[in-house]
């Protein structure tokens, strides 16, 4: 591993390869893709939490010109297979269309097709659906009870996983603890909500028996699941990778809708395509994150330091199973987060109830667990009278107990906590801060400075899996890169996944140009399409910097090697006495030119030594690194790298009015080696903008009847640049031992500890009044309200 | 979120558009859409017959004349923005237009289709309330004004009926010299409907006693709230903190207030007397400023 100094090219701020497209508006989206005799689907949408389909009535709709199917789940589901579930909970079958019952308010229920969009929306309101309504349930707790109606009764009950862990000493450390408290946080159901709603076009060719997909996918095993379901083999489904992806981090999976459209494209023997609009992306498309509730003891001792934790987290995942409940299992790499807690019991429960599914959210579960530790973090030092930042660094890893292991079964690869945090307050100036908190407090406003210090494990491994499902024993999660010089001696490299914003192009073409010593701009990056890929795992986990730059790295080191072996033949030398110069290989008194050696490889087989192939190309599949077994006892090597980041956070309030204004936004960042800095800064401030939603407005709601009420982004709010402040970002790096140029993930930084630091700012400017908001997003009139009674109260 | 099927009718006249209207029993009319485009695309509201009046030009005139400021129904909110005779006539209409919607639905939206929706939370019935302002309506050959006092009867609910076409808007224009306006609201986001908005308009004499006082509040009420017997109270009087929030406890307590999923009614009644006092300060000393020759 190199000094970061000496890159050519990492670490430098080079334009964003994918930028120039999108600013021009040029990318080119699954909705940009129409097929010669394209139909359009629209959806039946439930308008029950539960009940049973006694009939579908599609006359009407048939009736209608231009209208050429209704499909129902019973006609899918006799063609087809069910969806991937996660879990071994075989009586929680998920198909696209309801299958004799519906489970939630806007699940859909039937297929229209037709000529146009407007057309199959007409039709999708004449179809009759009548409904026997069932009882329903809508809270974690009510589902969790064994009383409640279970969502599918042939599982018995709404729990589709229960399970304790015991890390450490856990009893032993409460007992010899002078303080203990508890305390409960709720985060609230929210998503990444892209701009672009999931799109799909899926066209069947019975003569190359093949079913081409373009989609707006970020979706691990895609081709996988989509052949299962339709009883394909594997290579008759082609999804086409070179499409842009307007947006996703983690929700756009679609394979629902894929496996709905492919089925109806070759029933139909037309290409079919669906495009959500946003009632149907909202309601039905299987898209919001984690609902949680955490219950968790902290034990500690008058100085500060955490020994133990017993964290109990319930996730509501909706009707179905799918891969939500894995979203309680990837924060067990981090459940100590920063700081050094000898012992855990962790109580991880998923349970079904009847809300819209859950899918991957950015994270995948680790922000909400963040938010639950920062919390009690606060709550500690409140209860002993310390400075929060002190707690802090009194209980973090130091930078010379790396690699740490902790109780979980994680090793934490690098890090410099203290420095970090060092720099930060520097940088903000905190105690100007703290005095510009007290003099807007004695203004009569409400004022906090809120902390979080947080981390984002990345590399994305997917060990959670048989950590909760012990008959998966998946321990392979890689990623491919393929590198071809061609006779002209120009460079491509093969990607085998789509991308949503991550600048892969960027990040491939800048590592092999480092490795090669070639202009990254000269160096084109594609995507086969499905059936002519590498395998891959797609950009989950904060995975590709470490993962795909790992590829990368790797195979252009053995294309390099290729060049050494062809100098050192007819130089007459060994490959250790050459040299590597920009594309030039010297030794030996000799020099070989770039041109000279890919004309060799192209064109004198006659140069080549003995057991040389001609060309000049190169693979590489890539394990993540550290993801070499499976779960023991309970504990696992999750994730290989960990990124930290620390927010500085002044909130102010306006007592009556309620609405917090955040005057004051500082991160300080640690991803290790940063390949291209303005990627990492747009996923740091994405993330803030995230988490910040998060914290204050972003909520899918149901109200006690079931009904959905944020269905649109009237009701459903995304903060904008108003609300969003200036951010500052300080910069550390710590790097990994573990990747090729000592890089950590980044792209989900940001909103891992912005939801903890917001309402930790909000819950230090309601310090004084004695009260706290420990419910996601924290609503203006509730903030008031809340405000307003313990004022009262406090006259009394 | 495609619309349900409907006929386009583009208007040549207010006197063609009235017949269009009356053509028809689900016949709306349509003029920057910026409300009813949304909700047609949801299939909320599926109009049969849309009758266009945004391009007629004998609804987009400003005029000030008989002391009023007069606007055709379909000016452009943008346009109002930056009119200088609504500067100089109606400033407390140019001083809440930013807080209506957006840029971009401002360029589209217009005075008239904002006070013809009747939202709760919007700013332009706000103000027209507040100032007792007036509109013309057309329905049939027959043309009528009706006080913003008895315009609005609820939630999204006129008393205009379907076939009516308000074709302007009155703003009362105050004769005095120190004229100043204040509007405060709050929303979840910036440019998001309000949950409680106030707007004041004062004049004062050059001893900073008022003259004539305008107060409303929105998004908190039904309806747009004049606080008539606030105005009055205060009239002859010099404002003072104390003195506005004497006079405003009984009147904001008094108020029927509404509660939704966004806002408790406690929230609003708070929020409301805090806003009436904001608007009228800051009306008072715009006013101030405006004797020392700086207008804000």
């Amino acid at each position: 591993m190199s000094a970061p100094s000496s890159f050519r090219y990492i670490s430098k701020p080079r334009r964003v390869v994918e930028d120039r497209r999108f600013v021009v508006g040029k990318g080119h989206y699954a909705g940009d893709i129409s097929a010669e005799g394209m139909l359009h689907v629209a959806l039946v949408a439930s308008t029950h939490p539960a009940a049973r389909i006694i009939s579908i009535d599609a006359s009407a709709a048939l009736a209608l010109p231009g209208v050429h199917k209704v499909l129902t789940g019973a006609e899918f589901a006799e063609g087809c297979e069910p969806l991937m579930n996660g879990l071994e909970t075989p009586a929680v079958k998920r198909y696209p269309l309801a299958v004799g019952a519906t489970r939630y308010m806007g699940e859909w229920i039937a297929a229209v097709v037709a000529d146009t969009r407007a057309i199959a929306e007409d039709a999708a309101e004449l179809v009759e659906v009548t409904y026997e309504p069932l009882p329903f349930v809508i809270g974690a707790e009510e589902a969790y009870d064994p009383a409640s109606p279970p969502v599918h009764p042939g599982h018995g009950s709404n729990v589709l996983l229960d399970k304790t862990f015991h890390w450490g000493p856990v009893e032993e450390d409460f007992a010899r603890s002078e303080h203990q408290l508890k305390y409960r946080v709720v985060w609230g159901r929210n998503a990444t909500v892209p701009i672009e709603t999931f799109a799909v076009l899926a066209s069947w060719d019975p003569w190359r028996n093949v079913m081409d997909v373009w989609a707006s996918i970020q979706m691990p095993k895609f081709a996988d699941q989509i052949a299962r379901a339709l009883r394909l083999p594997m290579t008759s489904v082609r999804v086409h990778q070179d499409v842009d992806v307007g947006g996703s981090y983690g929700v756009k999976r679609g394979i629902k809708h894929t496996v709905l459209v492919a089925h109806l494209a070759r029933l139909l023997n037309r290409p079919v395509r669906l495009i959500e609009d946003r009632l149907e992306n909202m309601r039905g498309g299987d898209m919001h994150g984690p609902d949680r509730i955490f219950d968790v003891e902290l034990a500690f001792n008058g100085d500060g330091v955490i020994n133990a934790m017993k964290m109990r987290a319930l996730d509501n995942v909706g009707a179905y199973a799918g891969r939500a409940p894995f979203q309680l299992g990837k924060p067990i790499g981090a459940i100590v987060g920063p700081y050094k807690i000898n012992s855990v019991r962790y109580q991880a429960i998923a349970v079904t109830s009847n809300k819209a599914v859950e899918e991957a959210v950015r994270g995948f579960g680790q922000a909400p667990t963040n938010y639950a530790i920062e919390t009690g973090v606060d709550l500690v030092a409140e209860k002993l009278g310390l400075d929060r930042i002190e707690l802090r660094r009194r209980n973090f890893i130091r930078a010379d107990e790396f690699p740490y292991l902790i109780p979980s079964g994680t090793s934490y690869d690098s890090g410099d906590y203290h420095a970090v945090v060092d720099k930060v307050l520097a940088h903000a100036g905190y105690a100007e801060l703290i005095t510009e908190r007290d003099r807007l407090r004695a203004e009569g406003m409400l004022a906090g400075i809120g902390v979080a210090s947080c981390l984002e494990p990345s590399g994305g491994n997917s060990s959670f899996e048989p950590l909760l499902n012990e008959k998966n024993t998946t321990t392979t999660w890689m990623e491919s890169v393929r590198i071809n010089v061609d006779a002209l001696g120009t460079v491509t490299a093969a990607i085998h996944t789509t991308s949503s914003g991550q600048g892969h192009e960027t990040l491939v073409s800048t590592v092999v140009g480092e490795v090669l010593q070639i202009d990254p701009d000269k160096i084109q990056v594609v995507r086969p399409d499905s059936i002519a890929s590498l395998p891959g795992n797609s950009p989950v986990g904060s995975r590709m910097a470490i993962m795909m730059g790992g590829a990368a790295f790797h195979a252009a080191g053995k294309l390099k090697a290729k060049l050494f072996k062809i100098a050192a033949h007819i130089f007459g030398c060994a490959p250790e006495a050459l040299t590597y110069e920009s594309g030039v290989v010297s030794g030996a008194g000799h020099t070989l030119s770039w041109m000279e050696l890919v004309t060799i490889c192209h064109r004198h087989f006659h140069q080549l030594p003995a057991d040389t192939e001609p060309g000049l190309e190169a693979t590489h599949v890539f394990q993540v690194p550290t993801g070499v077994a499976l779960p023991k006892d309970g504990r696992v090597q999750m994730y290989p790298c960990h990124s930290f980041e620390f927010h500085l956070v002044l909130v102010v309030i306006d007592p009556i009015i309620g609405k917090p204004e955040l005057r004051r936004y500082v991160i300080g960042h640690d991803c290790g080696t940063v390949i291209n800095p303005h990627i990492v800064k747009g996923m740091t401030l994405g993330g803030i903008a995230h988490g910040i939603g998060a914290a204050l407005l972003e909520e899918f709601v149901y109200d006690e009847q079931g009904q959905m009420m944020s269905q649109s982004f009237m009701d459903y709010l995304l903060p904008s640049s108003h609300e969003v402040p200036h951010v500052e970002i300080v910069h550390h790096c710590t790097p990994s031992p573990f990747t090729v140029f000592g890089q950590k993930g980044s792209g989900e930084s940001g909103y891992l500890g912005a939801p903890a630091a917001v309402s930790g700012a909000i819950n230090d400017a309601l310090r004084p009044l004695g009260i706290r908001m420990s419910k996601l997003p924290i609503r203006i009139s509730a903030l008031s309200d809340a405000v307003a009674a313990a004022t009262d109260a406090n006259q009394v | 979120m495609k619309a349900a099927r409907f006929d386009y009718h583009c208007a040549g006249s207010v006197a063609e558009a009235c017949q269009a209207l009356a053509s028809h029993e689900d016949a709306r009319l349509i003029a920057g859409g910026q409300t009813l485009v949304p909700m047609m695309a949801m299939r909320l509201a599926r109009p049969a017959l849309l009758v266009d009046i945004a391009r007629l030009s004998e609804l987009r005139t400003i005029e000030a004349h008989g002391g009023e400021l007069v606007t055709g129904a379909c000016v452009r909110q943008a346009q109002a923005e930056r009119d200088p005779l609504v500067r100089a006539h109606a400033p407390l209409l140019a001083r809440a237009l930013p807080f209506v919607g957006h840029a971009p639905t401002r360029n589209r939206g217009t005075l008239g289709g904002s006070i013809a929706n009747a939202d709760p939370a919007a700013e332009i019935p706000l103000v027209l309330v507040t100032l007792s302002g007036s509109v013309d309506v057309r329905q049939g050959d027959v043309s009528a004004q009706v006080a913003a006092s008895d315009l609005f009867e609820g939630p999204m609910m006129t008393l205009l009926a379907p076939t009516a076409c308000i074709t302007a808007v009155r703003f009362p224009v105050w004769e005095q010299q120190r004229i100043g306006t204040g509007f405060v609201e709050v929303s979840a986001r910036q440019s998001d409907y309000a949950y409680v908005c106030a707007a004041a308009q004062v004049a004062l004499d050059a001893d900073g006693t008022v003259l004539r006082c305008a107060l409303g509040i929105g998004g908190a009420t039904a309806v747009p709230t004049r606080l008539s017997d606030v105005a009055q109270a205060l009239t002859g009087r010099s404002v003072t903190l104390e003195l506005a929030r004497a006079a405003l406890a009984p009147a904001i307590a008094a108020l029927d207030i509404m509660v939704d999923a966004h806002a408790s009614r406690d929230y609003r009644r708070r929020v409301a007397l805090r806003f009436a006092e904001q608007a009228l300060m800051a009306a008072c000393a715009d006013a101030t400023a405006q004797a020392a020759g700086a207008r804000s």
